[in-house]
């Protein structure tokens, strides 16, 4: 490819991306040759406004038409702005915790290899919302993938954090081999790495042998990328490391990762699969024919994490199983693959971010005051410090999906899709039930926090990041809980998500 | 007025907001802020109820929130039903504040007390002023919500943590009927809204075997809420919740949301003749059995929650008996002199610190206004004649009678007996005889209590001549105006034996109180003594709540031991065996490698196996 080629290219459409990079490689240097005794929080503000600028450049696109460059392999279009902003959001609330993160256990000495892992691992992300190409998606999946394997264990000297990260590793490895093994599945098929082109080929294909393979590569994709929803079957790994990270860490595992998880799997999965024949009924898509899985993997996740929810002491392996059933809540959305989902989707996540992020904030500072992170800790909180136990409680409520929060409103959004076309009783039943088994957890949270006595009476003091954490994560789930079309209103009048996303 | 009755909810909502933020600082001067706030919700209320008797329904929307091509709406409506409701619920909430004020002074948490009482009331005057069923479904968790905030408020007692863990999940079984019954209907009307709901049924649109399944998923939510059986058992248990707080929650807002909600959706309980059935059975059932229970309670509050259960039952009877008139007037009745009798027994219990009705007695002399008062609630509840509780229970009776259900009907007869005899049992063992337990400093409370006791003591009388047969039936008349759907459920004429049975049972009831337990001509175990079966059972409410506990809970855990079984065994064997192949292949070695980190790639593999094993055998080359 000679320069002139490469000058023809519409550079302009990866602006949010090349900002990050160039400020993570900015870091990189800055910690080399910055003093050892100066605080390296000033990274993480840098960080943050890097993040802020790309965010910015995200808006300025935001309404523009479909840009493809490099062959395709990397696209902007609506479904991929839609989602940078709500990694972006997510990061930069992460980072807010990150500046506030109390270092010990040798994140000391690795402080400064914290931010710029972490921009790099959210550049990932954000190339996974743009690619148009089976090779670049991997690419940013491992590029994610990889920098959050160091992060989990980034607390060098400390025993569990070690064991997340070695967890982490070795799951990952597992998971990387079945999605590339499906892949190859796709890619010996079709011949082509590119999603539009093997959507265009598989739609004229209608012998039943291929069918059956593809089929059975859809299964081995979707295992594959099971293990970043952390979805059932591969969501063991998530109570070890999110318990074993440092809180920062979890809370970007546990939004900003996953969210990255369902854009690869909207996109391979609609792409590819939602175009190609199956084998039964060659005028009905593997998708669709596949729904029943899809909801069997969805029911089981959503059950496995409100169930074992139940039975944790520790409040971060809690929220572990927690984010184990939201997965398995959006997986409904996309097994009922109504006209909305993508808005469902999207507005889950958006929900789930604030109110998840904020969750981990205040975590963050109780387990940081004690030492610990049992569920017991937050025994008399609302004694101790009336605005942290409300706001952690109007945070629950919204997990819990009480109306008047936006996770009610997300709730709703994906219930009401159960039902578009065939409805799915059974999903939309379990997806009810397991609901109701949820509010025994988060209010069992709720019942130490108002209902318990402090077992000290020592007082918080509220660092800024997590200060403005709280507020962006309080004020969004009550907003959106209460005036929900503020959300709609944008992504309708600027994202068409569904006209774009097979153009 | 009526444009702006949304305002009405908000000012108890500002009231938990400022004592929500600044309650620390402003610590007994709350009371002022939620007296004030809510005095504000009442004039309020009243003048758009004055205002509704002369001007059409008022009822306005926006746009709320688009799904897909869906548009649901929020706004507010004033129709008769929602502007007396407005009127009930801000009266006795206002009076509650009021009285509260007396009662929970020294308290502690005396601003949280205060902070959650205007949490509660804005969701109830939410609730009642819904245009949809959305709307009244969100306010409805709040109302829960707030009910659970209150009757754990001594979260200190074991009892009461668990009466609000119990009066939550209990109600919320319920709520996930309506949940239920309420997206259903929304699929076959494609609306929430009442108005466009009851349209479609007008216009036959919705079929009448989902007509009857939304109707009864949706009761089972009011069964919750308004304690009938079988969720009924919260609601004594709730009595653990400070007393002004049962006046407030458990006679006159939350537990007639269950009978608001039936009445708001009449017309579609109407249209099917078999859910009308399931109400009234249900309804006449609550009645007597709650009543039956009553009679052996021993604790005032227990006694006064049974009562409440069992004339919930009859408003629900009312109702299912398609007298919508009827239920909704003893409604009003009930919620005032319920009210009255709960404060009543409040201020009793202030003066004895006992609720032990054994260890009163005698307290006549003692009590100068609070006996007095407890007497005309006690008069009203029973259905004697000229005070409020005989018309609308005579309304109720005639209702039942004249819907066809005769064997309902006597029913609820024995049950208007049986309310004579224990209500009249409780008066007397409290208020006469001699004193039985250690009475020192008996005095009466102070004036913010008793204020409240007097106006409840006034309306508990006069409410009744709103709607009698003899000086006209205005209430009836003007809840059904104007409303087609409800044209054939006003007020309904009965013959006078009706009214001169109700009569007869009441003052049987009474006489067999006084004979037993004032006069004590005759035994108060005659019938039946402490010991025995029926006494038993009686005491043990009819083994309700051991039977959950051995049935449904018991089943639960044995589900989930079951489930820890398999994931142990079978799950967990499976998985040993496949790790032990990787273990004896792989080198063995740190404890990392060793440990279970493969287990987790080991299920993953076993899920994606039986996946694929299940694609193939069904879907195919083995098929």
């Amino acid at each position: 490819m000679s320069l002139s080629i490469l000058q023809q290219f519409n550079w302009s459409a990866m602006t949010p991306e090349f900002i990050i990079l160039g400020v993570s490689a900015l870091l990189t240097l800055l910690d080399l040759f910055m003093p050892k005794s100066l605080d390296r929080k000033i990274l993480g503000w840098i960080g943050i406004a890097a993040i802020l600028a790309a965010i910015v450049s995200v808006l300025g696109m935001v309404g523009g038409p479909v840009t493809s460059i490099l062959d395709n392999s990397f696209r902007l279009d609506s479904f991929a702005m839609a989602f940078k902003l709500l990694l972006l959001a997510g990061s930069g609330l992460v980072l807010f915790l990150a500046v506030s993160y109390k270092a010990k256990d040798g994140l000391e000495e690795y402080h400064g290899e914290f931010y710029y892992l972490f921009l790099s691992a959210l550049l990932g992300a954000m190339i996974m919302t743009s690619s148009g190409d089976l090779i670049t998606l991997f690419i940013g999946l491992e590029l994610l993938t990889v920098s959050s394997y160091i992060l989990a264990g980034i607390r060098k000297y400390n025993l569990e954090s070690n064991e997340a990260a070695m967890k982490y590793v070795i799951n990952g490895g597992i998971s990387t081999a079945i999605t590339l093994f499906g892949m190859s599945y796709v890619y010996g098929l079709t011949g082509s790495t590119n999603l539009i082109e093997i959507a265009g080929r598989l739609s004229s294909v209608s012998d039943g042998q291929q069918a059956y393979l593809l089929t059975l590569a859809f299964l081995i994709v979707f295992v594959g990328l099971s293990f970043k929803l952390a979805a059932a079957p591969f969501h063991m790994w998530a109570p070890d490391v999110y318990q074993g990270a440092p809180t920062p860490v979890t809370a970007f595992l546990s939004v900003v990762s996953k969210t990255a998880g369902f854009v690869i799997v909207l996109r391979i999965l609609l792409t590819v699969f939602g175009s190609a024949a199956s084998v039964g009924d060659p005028s009905k898509p593997i998708l669709l024919e596949m729904q029943d899985y899809l909801a069997f993997i969805a029911g089981a996740t959503m059950i496995i994490g409100n169930v074992v929810a139940l039975r944790q002491s520790n409040i971060k392996r809690m929220f572990a199983y927690s984010s184990i059933a939201h997965a398995g809540y959006i997986l409904v959305a996309i097994t009922s693959l109504s006209s909305n989902m993508f808005y469902s989707i999207w507005f889950y996540l958006l929900a789930y971010m604030l109110m998840n992020l904020g969750a981990f904030a205040v975590i963050q500072v109780v387990s940081e005051k004690t030492g610990s992170t049992k569920i017991a800790d937050f025994a008399g909180l609302y004694r101790r410090s009336p605005v942290l136990a409300v706001v952690m409680g109007i945070l629950l409520v919204s997990l819990a999906g009480f109306p008047g929060t936006a996770g009610f409103i997300g709730k709703l959004n994906i219930f009401i899709g159960a039902f578009y076309g065939t409805p799915h009783y059974v999903l939309a039943s379990v997806m009810i039930a397991t609901t109701v088994i949820s509010y025994f957890y988060y209010f069992g949270v709720m019942t130490q926090m108002f209902f318990r006595p402090a077992s000290d009476d020592s007082k918080f003091n509220l660092p800024f990041g997590i200060i403005v954490v709280l507020i962006v994560a309080v004020v969004g789930s009550v907003l959106f809980g209460v005036m929900p079309n503020i959300a709609l209103d944008f992504m309708q009048n600027n994202l068409d998500v569904l006209a774009d996303f097979f153009s | 007025m009526m444009e702006n009755a949304w305002l009405i909810p908000l000012f108890p909502l500002l009231s938990f907001l400022i004592l929500l933020l600044f309650g620390k600082r402003l610590k007994e001067a709350s009371s002022y802020v939620g007296i004030l706030l809510t005095l504000a919700s009442l004039v309020y209320s009243i003048l758009v109820l004055f205002e509704r008797f002369s001007e059409p329904t008022f009822i306005t929307k926006f746009d709320w929130l688009t799904i897909g091509d869906m548009h649901l709406t929020a706004g507010f409506e004033v129709n008769q039903l929602n502007a007396l409701m407005l009127f009930i619920v801000s009266l006795v909430s206002f009076l509650v504040h009021t009285y509260s004020k007396g009662y929970m002074q020294g308290d502690e948490r005396f601003p949280v007390f205060y902070a959650y009482l205007g949490l509660f009331t804005f969701a109830m005057l939410g609730l009642v002023i819904s245009p949809n069923l959305l709307q009244t479904y969100i306010f409805w968790e709040l109302v829960g919500v707030g009910s659970f905030l209150l009757i754990g408020f001594y979260f200190y007692k074991d009892e009461a943590k668990a009466a609000a863990k119990k009066a939550f999940i209990m109600t919320r079984i319920g709520d996930v009927g309506l949940f239920i019954g309420m997206i259903l209907l929304f699929w076959e009307t494609k609306s929430f809204e009442y108005s466009e709901i009851f349209a479609a049924v007008d216009a036959g649109a919705v079929s009448g075997t989902m007509i009857t399944l939304t109707a009864i998923l949706i009761f089972i939510g009011a069964v919750g809420k308004s304690g009938q059986f079988p969720l009924h058992t919260w609601l004594p248990d709730a009595m653990e919740g400070p007393t002004p707080v049962s006046a407030l929650i458990h006679a006159a807002t939350m537990v007639a949301a269950g009978v608001y909600l039936v009445a708001a959706l009449f017309p579609l309980f109407a249209a099917s003749k078999t859910a009308l059935l399931t109400i009234a059975v249900i309804g006449a059932f609550t009645a007597i059995f709650a009543a039956s229970i009553g009679l052996v309670q021993t604790d005032i509050k227990r006694v006064l929650a049974y009562s409440t259960v069992s004339q919930l039952g009859y408003m629900m009877l009312a109702l299912g008996s398609a007298g919508y008139v009827a239920g909704v007037f003893h409604l009003m009745t009930h919620a005032f002199f319920k009210a009255l009798l709960f404060l009543a027994a409040g201020s009793v219990i202030h003066a004895v610190h006992t609720q032990n009705i054994e260890e009163m007695g005698g307290l006549w002399k003692k009590l100068k206004l609070t006996g007095p008062l407890f007497l005309i609630g006690t008069l009203a509840i029973s259905g004697v004649p000229g005070l409020s509780g005989f018309f609308s229970k005579d309304e109720i009776l005639v209702a039942a009678w004249e819907g066809g259900h005769p064997i309902l009907f006597l029913l609820a007869l024995a049950a208007a007996f049986m309310t004579a005899f224990y209500m009249f049992r409780l008066f007397f063992m409290v208020f006469t005889g001699e004193a039985r337990g250690n009475q020192q400093h008996v005095h009466e409370s102070p004036a913010n209590m008793t204020y409240p006791m007097i106006l409840l003591g006034v309306l508990a009388i006069v409410a009744g001549y709103v709607n009698t047969p003899w000086f006209g039936t205005f209430l009836g008349d003007w809840l059904v105006d104007g409303n087609k759907a409800l044209e054939h459920h006003g007020h309904a004429e009965g013959s006078p034996l009706i009214m001169i049975a109700a009569t007869v049972v009441s003052l049987a009831g009474i006489y067999l109180a006084y004979l037993m337990y004032s006069k004590r001509s005759l035994k108060r175990n005659w019938l039946s003594g402490t010991g025995d079966t029926l006494h038993t059972i009686l005491t043990n409410k009819y083994y309700v709540d051991e039977f959950y506990q051995m049935t449904v809970v018991a089943f639960t855990k044995g589900f989930s031991y079951f489930l820890r079984f398999i994931d142990v065994f079978l799950v967990g064997g499976l998985v040993k065996g496949v790790t032990g192949i990787v273990q004896g292949l792989g080198a063995a070695g740190s404890r990392l490698q060793s440990g279970q980190v493969q287990t987790y790639g080991a299920v993953a593999f076993i899920g994606l196996a039986v996946l694929v094993v299940i694609f193939a055998l069904t879907g195919g080359y083995l098929r």
